[in-house]
This record gives C-alpha cells, sequence and structure tokens, in this order.
C-alpha cells in the first residue's frame, strides 16, 4: 500500500486547514481574555494594600477601603447561599429521584433552565415589585433574596445531573439489602454525587458574587459600614459600579482593586471546584 | 429457618427422582410487562429450599427479568408490572400489602458489576445490619466479620476496613457485594450473572462461595455460561423468548434434556 495516494494527500491537508483555524480561534478567544486579565492585573495591582480590606469606602479625594462592600457582600452571598441552596437541592433531588418519569419534571426543567439564563435584571426588577415596594426601602434582605433567585437554577441543575450520573445499578443494589428510598437518597446516592453537588454550589457562589443587576434594586449600596439587612448594604458589585463611572481618579482605582478582588474569589472557587471534581463523583 | 410442606399442587412442577427437597418460592403464572411489551410469558416454577437453581437461556429470555421479580426490584421503575403469583413461604410477595423493603431484607440480590456503595469496606457491610437491627458495637463487628469470611474476603481485608470500597479489585468487589448481601441474613440469594465482569480465578472463587452459602439460603443464579450453571447448581431452568421451556435437575437438564431446544442451546447450536 502507498501511503502517499492523492486520497489521503488530500486527507491530510484538510486536517492541516482544520487544525490552523481551530488554533487560530483558540488564540483569539484567549487573546481577549489575557487581555481582560492584564488590565485588570495592571491596574488593580497597584492599588492593592492593606488599607483595601481594613477602611470603609472613603469620600472622593479621602483615603479609604472597600471593607464595608467586602463584609457586604459576604453577608450577601451567604445568605443567599443559604436560602437558595436547601431549595436547589430538594427540586434537583425530586427531578432526579422522586419524580424522574414525571412530567412535572420536564415542566420544572424546562422552566428552571429559562431561569437559567434569564437575564439577572429581571431578577433585580422583580424581587424590587415583590419585596423592595412594600417594605417602602432597599433593604439588605432584598438583596440576598435576589441573589438566592440566582443561586437556585444552578444549584437544581447541578443536583438533577450529578444525581442523574449516579447508576441505577447503586440504587437497586442499596435497595436490594431493604434500604427505602429516602435512606438511600441521604446515604448512598448523596454521598455518590457529593463532590458534582459541592461544585454546583460553588459554581452559584462565583456566579453570584460578581452579579450587579439584581442588587441596584434591591441592597442598593451604601457608602458607610452597616450590616443591618433591614437597611440597603454595600456590596463589591455595587461599588465598583457606582466607583468606576464617577470622575474621581482615586475612585476609579478603588473600582479597579475591588474587581481584582472578585475576580481572584472566583478564580479561587473555581479551582476549588475543579479539584472537587477532579476526584470525581464516587471516590 | 421457616419452610413450607410440599402440598400437592407442587407435586405438578417437581422434576422426578428428587427427593428431600421443600419448595421456598413458588412462581404461579407469572406474566411481566414493560409497558405493553409482554417479557414473561405465564411461568411457573418452585425455587427449593437450601438449593441452587440456575436460569439460563438467550439474551433476552426474561431470565434476568425473572430475577427482577422475586425481590420486586422493578418496583423501582415505573410502567412494568407483575401478573400472577410469587409465593415466599406461602405469602404472595407481589401483592400490594407487600412491605418491598422488608421483602428485600429476606430477599437479597447480587449483580452483574460489582456495586460497593462509596464508603468504606467495614462500612458497606455494617450499614445494611443497622437497618434493621439494633446492635451494640461489638456485636456489629462480630457481623461484619463474619460475613467477610463467609465470602473469602476477611484475609484480604481485615488490615483495611477503613478503606473505601471502591478501592478493592472487581473480583474483590464483587466478594464484598455478596458479604454486604450475607451479612443481613437473608433466606434467599438472588445472583444476576455475578461472574461476568470478572476473571477466572475471581470467578472460581465466587462459584465456591455460591457451594457454601447453599448449605444455609435458597440460592438463585441467572448466567450466561452453559459450564457454570452446570458446576454451580442443583436445578437448571432454561427459558426462552420469555418462556419457560424446561426446568429439571441440572443433572438431567445437561445430559438428558426433554425438550428439543434446550438440547439445542446447551449443545450450542443456537443462542
Amino acid at each position: 500500500m502507498t501511503i502517499a495516494s492523492p486520497v489521503y494527500a488530500a486527507r491530510r491537508r484538510r486536517n492541516l486547514i482544520a487544525m490552523g483555524l481551530s488554533i487560530a480561534a483558540t488564540l483569539f478567544g484567549l487573546g481577549w481574555l489575557v487581555l481582560i486579565l492584564g488590565a485588570l492585573l495592571w491596574e488593580g495591582f497597584s492599588g492593592l494594600s492593606l488599607r483595601v480590606f481594613t477602611e470603609m469606602t472613603p469620600p472622593p479625594g479621602a483615603d479609604g477601603g472597600l471593607l464595608n462592600a467586602i463584609i457586604g457582600s459576604l453577608i450577601l452571598t451567604v445568605l443567599a447561599v443559604l436560602i437558595g441552596t436547601p431549595i436547589g437541592i430538594l427540586a434537583g433531588t425530586y427531578m432526579a429521584e422522586y419524580g424522574r418519569y414525571d412530567r412535572l419534571t420536564t415542566v420544572v426543567r424546562f422552566i428552571n433552565d429559562i431561569l437559567l439564563s434569564a437575564p439577572s435584571i429581571v431578577v433585580g426588577l422583580f424581587i424590587y415589585e415583590v419585596m423592595v415596594r412594600p417594605m417602602g426601602h432597599f433593604s439588605g434582605w432584598a438583596g440576598a433574596v435576589a441573589l438566592s433567585v440566582i443561586v437556585i437554577p444552578v444549584v437544581v441543575r447541578t443536583t438533577e445531573d450529578m444525581l442523574t450520573l449516579v447508576p441505577d445499578q447503586l440504587r437497586e443494589a442499596a435497595a436490594s439489602v431493604g434500604m427505602p428510598r429516602s435512606v438511600m437518597i441521604t446515604r448512598i446516592a448523596y454521598r455518590a454525587a457529593r463532590a458534582g453537588m459541592i461544585t454546583g454550589v460553588l459554581l452559584a457562589v462565583a456566579r453570584i458574587s460578581g452579579e450587579t443587576a439584581p442588587l441596584l434594586f434591591t441592597a442598593l449600596n451604601n457608602q458607610f459600614w452597616s450590616v443591618n439587612l433591614n437597611a440597603p448594604i454595600a456590596s463589591l458589585p455595587a461599588v465598583i459600579f457606582q466607583f468606576a463611572l464617577s470622575p474621581y481618579q482615586d475612585w476609579q482605582k478603588l473600582a479597579w482593586t475591588g474587581a481584582l478582588v472578585i475576580t481572584f474569589t472566583v478564580l479561587l472557587l473555581s479551582v476549588v471546584a475543579r479539584a472537587l471534581t477532579a476526584k470525581g463523583p464516587s471516590s | 429457618m421457616n419452610t413450607r410442606t410440599v402440598i400437592a399442587s407442587d407435586i405438578l412442577h417437581r422434576p422426578s427422582g428428587v427427593a428431600d427437597v421443600t419448595e421456598k418460592v413458588s412462581i404461579r403464572d407469572l406474566s411481566f410487562y414493560y409497558g405493553d411489551n409482554r417479557a414473561l410469558k405465564g411461568i411457573s416454577l418452585p425455587l427449593y429450599a437450601r438449593k441452587v437453581s440456575a436460569f439460563i437461556g438467550p439474551s433476552g429470555c426474561g431470565k434476568s427479568t425473572l430475577l427482577r421479580v422475586l425481590n420486586r426490584i422493578y418496583d423501582l421503575y415505573p410502567r412494568q408490572r407483575a401478573e400472577g403469583e410469587v409465593l415466599l413461604d406461602g405469602e404472595d410477595i407481589l401483592s400490594s400489602s407487600q412491605d418491598v423493603n422488608l421483602l428485600r431484607a429476606r430477599i437479597g440480590m447480587v449483580f452483574q458489576k460489582p456495586t460497593p456503595f462509596p464508603m468504606s469496606i467495614y462500612e458497606n457491610i455494617a450499614f445494611g445490619i443497622r437497618l434493621y437491627e439494633r446492635l451494640s458495637r461489638a456485636e456489629v463487628d462480630q457481623r461484619v466479620e463474619s460475613a467477610l469470611r463467609r465470602a473469602a474476603l476477611w484475609e484480604e481485608v481485615k488490615n483495611k476496613l477503613g478503606a473505601n470500597g471502591l478501592s478493592l479489585s472487581g473480583g474483590q468487589q464483587q466478594r464484598l457485594c455478596i458479604a454486604r448481601t450475607v451479612a443481613v441474613r437473608p433466606e434467599v440469594i438472588l445472583l444476576d450473572e455475578p461472574c461476568s465482569a470478572l476473571d477466572p480465578i475471581s470467578t472460581a472463587k465466587i462459584e465456591e462461595l455460591i457451594d457454601e452459602l447453599k448449605a444455609d439460603y435458597t440460592i438463585v443464579i441467572v448466567t450466561h455460561n452453559m459450564q457454570q450453571a452446570a458446576r454451580v447448581s442443583d436445578f437448571t431452568a432454561f427459558m426462552y423468548l420469555g418462556e419457560l421451556i424446561e426446568f429439571d435437575t441440572t443433572s438431567k437438564m445437561f445430559t438428558t434434556p426433554s425438550d428439543r431446544r434446550t438440547q439445542d442451546y446447551i449443545t450450542g447450536r443456537f443462542g
């Protein structure tokens, strides 16, 4: 057999062209990412100091940090996860375990997918209508609930997906020692899917930690130290939004630094999520 | 172990020349449906206490389906249903009043692929024991050890009981699954092609194990391996296209089967 047949040469040529295009597209996509991260590091790193984590947001022209915004973001994120995760896990469990073959599951999955990709500003407006207006003021609670509405579909989706990956054989094995379904789910299926489910929650945290739109109409922002959830509360994205739009140079600098802090937190979470997934769903 | 005395109607199904057996499970006119598809067609069959019964037949003949009816594992899925009677010590397990969890504690099952739970070797076995019995730590320890000894796995794992069950080799995992099944002290053990994913050495160990276990348990094994059926079983049922073609002592089935199709299958002419 001759290797250099015309058919083979043509196939090699097509392969080279396709590979060249793929590499070019990859470089193009990655290039922008590198530029964004580079600008962020360049602009944000110079403003990074201990003060960022120990002082409040300053008035224009004064020294200050982002402490109130960082704490506000932490509170909002933790609350949103505390509200959203149980709902998401319970719903995902229903869909994967109890109602896998039910029509309701198909409907919920469809709606959940819409919610998953819904513009977050819509969520903000919705919470504004159902919480902020009746209460008469912006509040941390409204912000946390708005963020939890974003958490829920992410957790529902990953929980359902991860539980669906647990082999039916394992369920049958559990059932065949006389294990009731509830015990099988909590002790076997959750354990087998644990890494994936935790990853889902971490992904949800990564997603909401940079969300600005749902907070603008709900938690608003706060120039001062406040941990009162019945009052407007500061958050990193809202501060970045406000400071970046301002004409003051020192505010703009702080905005860059805040963006850097968020980016690295999210990066860290992604790495943790990766590490957990790499260990596999069953170990 | 409580077994029912043989009554007249059982004699109808009893293979000739068999004495000293009691019927542990009686399958009567059993049909099974996957949706509208009738996978089992009026099967009647006795399963004898402390004997090994093998179900053989070509793929899709319904032998695994029949096995899955016996502990109602099919109940986990929608649109699957059984008609007829399956009597365990004279009580119909297909009746809606039967608690399936309690039933499955009495009729254990081992699957084709090893399925250790995602937990330690010790917990894999202790978990099932604690489901229905309140025992002291020492008693559980003792039960875990004796189950592992029964499954001929103790010597290999006694120094790493805390290790994850998934870290064992395939053959060890399968013996762990058998130990887990034995530990809850069932009366009947169902084996669904338990050796098809194992190498010959592990297979030999499992077969030895089956031979030892039949002193205490009623064992039913589904297998594609004719030699295995001949080696381990006392009775053999040949199934084809959802029907029971022939049921008899293994020695008779493999030497002088009365149905032509059994003969053809056993000699490898189809299937």
